[in-house]
């Protein structure tokens, strides 16, 4: 006695739409569906193959179309070419910093260069990774190999031809590969685990983290494309943003005509090949074989400290403070740090103060590291209450909001307390 | 303290009381135990046994046999009868046995989930094995995520969480969905309704996924006493049910008292608040230190409640501690009133539904219901919180003036031996199954011929295709868009799209007061409305339908306002008809659509209902398809009783099948409408149509058809109930000529 689901969906189709229209895209019709429009498709697809340059390869009844190319090492990507990327390599093998991009025990032709481009940029088992680019120095000259997913039904030769062609994966070579391309391969992976090779052990070198350790400050955002400009001074003539990736991906699908995805692979292609440029550009910044400069400089001292590498921090904050720059002041106040850490309470003093001197001290909180070490270190309690006292000066000037300036104040004030305290035992 | 009084003092008193009108008592029952079961691992037996657990009652026996089989069980257990071990002992059993099985359970609540935890937790520690279990919801640490995600084996977690977080990441959890073994769904009873309907549909999901991993784990639910239980349990998780309702847990004498105001007003027919009537009996019981729990049905009430009744501390020495708990409270704050209440820390509580579900806070002398529940199964499980150790446990439902709770005032006898009630779902609403076919499309990819539910979906992926949303190839439809289904639908609103009810009177701290469905919205929430909310009046300010808020401002006024809704009901497809009562009625049932185009408002005077001005409401016309019962008259009737009149009884009927309908269905008044029509489009005859407030349907009306007679026994038996003359609050509410309605639509139901 119930309504079948066909007439219900006539009576709602209206309300129904108007729901769809919360989740959904655009929307264009496609126009009736025959009975063998898979054949045609098919069909369409070999033709877009060809004009994409593509050589089909079967898996069981599935197929991927893969492009390969080998680019010639003497090729120019914005600075530098492929041949500059061996002695990179071969340069991190004099480097024992541990440092998150060295290369010490690797050869050039370890490295993949990988990026993919997915159905939308949600994380749910929903969303597909439609083109897997990925690039490795051969003795033929760089290997370039995409490989683009004709459908949705065609998964396992996709990954199959990915797997069985890229060798070790344990030096990816992505930018944000770590958050956001290898989950993806690893979810997709899940459905078609037994039909292909198991996903081998994978290591990273994410260039998006070392980007943003370098650039954020003059950045508007942290993404390839503003690298590839603002800091690789390279141009895209013509390109697709990523974020239409997908409705163009959906539109081949319908219609598989290569012009609608020609964009977006090339796009892949130009992001593999800046992935190189940009390893070796980062390289060369953080072995300081190129110039960089003072906020560079600066970003790589305070990476290298952190990672541990203090000599080479030092190294690096000495020559800024010898030098005339913006951060001349801050790298004095981080060397003054690290020396007092390292227990050279004297320069670490003299540090603090030269800054206090030079620059001000805006919110003086530099008097006050000043001020603990002339009590801690030097029981100099005189000394002391006066950078104290000129913190607290310095603080009322400052901007800030009262509540914080009086917090601030407080703390100050004890710290004042204290010192007067032992000032008058020392004297009694 | 001097001369406190004990239960049975009280009691006394109130034998004498003229407001009591009706005295039932319930013998206490002796437990039924059965021996723990040969196949129970000793290890479990001893930790039970050191937990202070000799043996079994035997329906957890039962249980635990049952499951042990094989089978999908449905329990139904009242409160406080030991349910949780039903399910504990056979998942404990069988992680004992295959460490690497894996079960998932699901409660209504985070916080029940906390304690589900806590308890299982205590269980395991006795147990001494190393046995996984936590909860995963939102306040799960993000670090410990991955950990539950490998290698928890029992996992506890909520629907919404399983339809937003664990299925569309089903990748993650291979482990999880490869081994599970079982999925216990716990207060079963409360997954009803819309949100009964979406989580169907999430099991549904639940189901493929878990097919696809190559598991078929067994179902274990619990409910509270509803009509339906084997039904509900299989409509939700489309699973043949073993029902386990033989309840082997002990209670003692309890005495449940029906508590009917004093008129207060003669004329209208208006009695006594029972918000006082409440007060003063919890008071009573409260000073003389006895605990108490009161049930009141909103938030607020139950905060009014709580002011009102700490008043009885003024003046006095020995305070009583006296708290409210409701939803919306923080967890450790609720933690620490559940333990007073355990420890009798606390000795009064005013809680709303929330305590009716499986929270542990022991149990308490008295519990007093603030009007009627609305529901059978409400009455019961909140009953259930009284009835502590040895003592005699007092039950008092005091009555409000609406007409449901009056007709129970005066059929005691009905009230007790009352079934409770259906639960309904309509897992094939499809406005809900479409966003469930997209959810469960971005899971894995449907195959050509695929069931989902029992039933072939391939029409609703065509259409999801024609809507770019799928991609369909190989035989199989694919989700194809960038966007995350899920997040477009929420299991818990009714409509899709609510307002807020923003009061604004103090300017700087605008609140949230209230949220209102679209269609209510339009009707009561027009510019220049008077809205009344929990008793206070609020003029509307302004109603904002992009964003949707309405801004209402407290206000003081002697009138109120009521609109003119043009309602056209239109018939789409009728699915059901019939004649009954000799074919001089007719019932049907079917698709309707209906669109109001809200016109204007009039001003009423409160005192004489006189009209003292109008405005006009500019608003677009709204529609809804939905589903409808209908009830048709001979036209003839309006010729023999005069327009007039026959319209006053249709309308009057209508308010009286608005309040009887939750008799036969569980549901809150505003799920659904009753809307009278003097002339319905399809038939041209008076008609009254009661419709499901949700696109699609529910699945209320449908029942409804199915009860129409007995149903209009019920709205008879109401009106003849009532003293009144010309139509009061207690039964057909105020009409155009109320006196000559309230007759006319008396021989119309009597004369049937």
């Amino acid at each position: 006695m119930t309504v079948s689901l066909t007439k219900k969906l006539q009576l709602y189709r209206k309300q129904l739409h108007e729901q769809n229209a919360r989740t959904a895209q655009k929307s264009d019709h496609d126009s009736g569906c025959s009975e063998n429009r898979e054949q045609v498709q098919n069909k369409e697809i070999q033709r877009a193959a060809a004009a994409l340059g593509a050589s089909i390869r079967h898996f069981d009844d599935q197929f991927v179309l893969v492009h390969t190319e080998f680019l010639p090492l003497s090729m120019k990507i914005g600075p530098y070419t492929l041949n500059d990327l061996k002695p990179i390599v071969d340069m991190w093998q004099s480097d024992f910093s541990d440092h998150p991009l060295s290369a010490r025990g690797l050869h050039a032709d370890d490295l993949l260069f990988f990026d993919t481009e997915t159905t939308g940029l949600g994380s749910g088992t929903g969303q597909m990774i439609f083109l897997i680019g990925w690039a490795r120095v051969t003795c033929n000259g760089l290997e370039l190999k995409q490989y683009f997913l004709p459908g949705p039904g065609h998964e396992a030769a996709f990954y199959d031809a990915f797997l069985n062609d890229c060798g070790s994966l344990k030096n990816l070579v992505t930018f944000n590969g770590k958050a956001f391309d290898w989950p993806r391969v690893k979810t997709r992976h899940q459905f078609v685990r037994d039909q292909v090779p198991k996903l081998p052990a994978f290591g990273h070198f994410d260039l998006l983290h070392a980007s943003r350790r370098l650039w954020k400050k003059r950045l508007e955002s942290v993404r390839l494309q503003t690298i590839e400009t603002e800091i690789l001074s390279m141009k895209r003539p013509v390109d697709v943003p990523g974020k239409m990736a997908p409705f163009l991906y959906f539109q081949f699908l319908k219609h598989p005509d290569a012009q609608l995805v020609k964009g977006i692979i090339e796009h892949n292609r130009k992001d593999v090949l800046t992935l190189i440029s940009l390893y070796i550009h980062l390289s060369n910044k953080i072995l300081g074989k190129i110039e960089c400069d003072p906020e560079e400089h600066y970003e790589i001292a305070r990476w290298s400290d952190q990672l541990g590498n203090h000599a080479k921090a030092r190294q690096l904050w000495e020559t800024l403070i010898n030098g005339k720059s913006l951060y001349q002041s801050p790298a004095k106040v981080r060397l003054a740090e690290l020396c007092k850490r390292e227990g050279n309470y004297v320069y670490s003093l003299n540090l603090f103060r030269s800054v206090i001197r030079e620059c001000g001290d805006q919110d003086g909180s530099l008097c006050i590291e000043a001020a603990k070490l002339l009590e801690h270190r030097f029981k100099d309690y005189e000394k002391a209450i006066h950078y104290t006292q000129k913190a607290i000066d310095r603080l009322h000037k400052s901007q800030g909001s009262d509540e914080t300036i009086a917090k601030t104040e407080a703390m100050y004030a004890k710290r004042l307390n204290r010192l007067d305290q032992k000032q008058f035992e020392k004297f009694s | 303290m001097i001369g406190r009084q004990s239960v049975s003092d009280l009691l006394n008193q109130l034998k004498s009381d003229p407001n009591i009108v009706h005295w039932q008592t319930i013998p206490k029952r002796e437990a039924r135990y059965a021996p723990f079961p040969q196949s129970l691992d000793e290890r479990l037996k001893d930790a039970l046994v050191r937990r202070g657990i000799q043996s079994l009652y035997t329906h957890q026996a039962e249980a635990y046999e049952a499951v042990s089989e094989g089978k999908d069980v449905v329990l139904v257990t009242p409160t406080a009868s030991g349910k949780t071990l039903c399910y504990n002992l056979p998942v404990l059993e069988a992680m004992i046995e295959h460490p690497e099985g894996r079960a998932l359970y699901f409660f209504p609540t985070k916080a029940l989930a906390q304690d589900q935890m806590n308890e299982m937790a205590e269980l395991i520690n006795e147990l001494g094995l190393p046995i996984k279990s936590h909860t995963y919801d939102g306040d799960t640490a993000g670090s410990i995520r991955q950990t539950i995600r490998q290698s928890g084996q029992v996992v506890m977690t909520n629907p919404d969480m399983l339809h937003a977080s664990i299925l569309p990441h089903h990748t993650k959890w291979v482990s999880l969905f490869e081994n599970l073994q079982f999925v216990i769904i716990d207060e079963l009873h409360t997954y009803r309704g819309v949100f009964g309907s979406h989580v169907a549909n999430v099991i549904r999901r639940l189901k493929r996924i878990c097919h696809y991993y190559g598991s078929h784990p067994q179902f274990i639910c619990t409910s509270a006493t509803i009509a339906n239980p084997r039904e509900h349990a299989e409509a939700l998780t489309g699973r043949r049910m073993f029902l386990i309702d033989r309840n082997g847990a002990p209670s003692v004498r309890k005495h449940f008292l029906i508590y009917n105001p004093p008129v207060t007003n003669k004329q209208l027919n208006v009695r006594e608040n029972e918000s006082y009537v409440v007060t003063r009996l919890a008071t009573n019981f409260l000073k003389n230190k006895i605990q108490t729990i009161v049930f009141a049905k909103s938030r607020l009430k139950v905060e009014l409640l709580v002011s009102h009744l700490q008043k009885l501390n003024s003046g006095r020495h020995d305070r009583a501690t006296l708290c409210a708990y409701r939803g919306g409270y923080l967890p450790l704050e609720r933690r620490r009133i559940e333990r007073g209440l355990r420890s009798g820390d606390i000795m009064g509580v005013v809680s709303t539904n929330a305590l009716e579900l499986g929270v542990d806070i022991g149990q308490l002398q008295v519990c007093i219901l603030t009007g009627y529940p609305g529901n059978m199964a409400s009455v019961w499980q909140q009953a259930g919180r009284a009835g502590r150790r040895q003592d005699d446990a007092v039950i008092i439902m005091v009555t409000s003036s609406n007409p449901l709770d009056q007709y129970m005032a005066d059929h005691a006898d009905y009230f007790f031996s009352r079934k409770p009630e259906d639960v309904r779902i309509n897992p094939d609403n499809i406005m809900i199954l479409m966003e469930h076919i997209k959810c469960s499309a971005y899971e894995l990819p449907f195959k050509r011929g695929e069931l989902f539910g029992g039933e072939a979906v391939d029409e609703l992926c065509d259409y999801l295709t024609d809507e770019d949303v799928l991609h369909f190839q190989r035989e199989k439809w694919y989700w194809m868009s960038d966007g995350f289904p899920a997040n477009n639908v929420s299991l818990r609103s009714a409509a899709q799209d609510s307002f807020a009810i923003v009061d604004i009177t103090d300017q700087g701290h605008a609140k949230v007061i209230g949220e209102m469905d679209r269609f209510g919205a339009m009707t009561m929430l027009y510019e220049d409305a008077i809205y009344i909310h929990q008793g206070t009046q609020y003029h509307v300010d302004d109603l904002d339908l992009e964003e949707r808020k309405a801004y209402v401002r407290k206000v003081n006024v002697n009138y109120y306002t009521d609109s003119d809704l043009a309602v056209q009901l239109d018939v789409l497809a009728m699915d059901k008809h019939a004649d009954f009562d000799n074919d001089k009625l007719e019932k049907g049932y079917g698709d309707v659509s209906v669109r109001a185009l809200p016109t204007i408002f009039k001003k009423i005077r409160f005192e004489t209902y006189e009209n003292i001005g109008w405005g006009k409401i500019h608003l677009p016309e709204l529609e809804m398809h939905t589903n409808a019962a209908w009830i048709s008259f001979d036209p003839a009737l309006l010729d023999l009783y005069g327009k007039d009149v026959f319209q006053g009884a249709l309308v009057g009927l209508s308010h009286l099948l608005r309040h009887a309908a939750p008799l036969f269905v569980m549901c809150d008044q505003s799920d659904l409408s009753v809307i009278p029509k003097i002339k319905a489009p399809h038939n041209e005859k008076p008609t009254v149509f009661l419709y499901d407030k949700y696109p699609g349907g529910i699945g209320l009306s449908e029942k409804l058809y199915q009860e129409m007679p007995k149903l209009l026994d019920k709205a008879s038996e109401m009106v003849e109930n009532c003293a009144c003359e010309s139509g009061c609050p207690s039964c057909i509410g105020f009409v155009n000529e109320g006196k000559a309605a309230k007759l006319t639509l008396r021989r119309l139901l009597r004369e049937r």
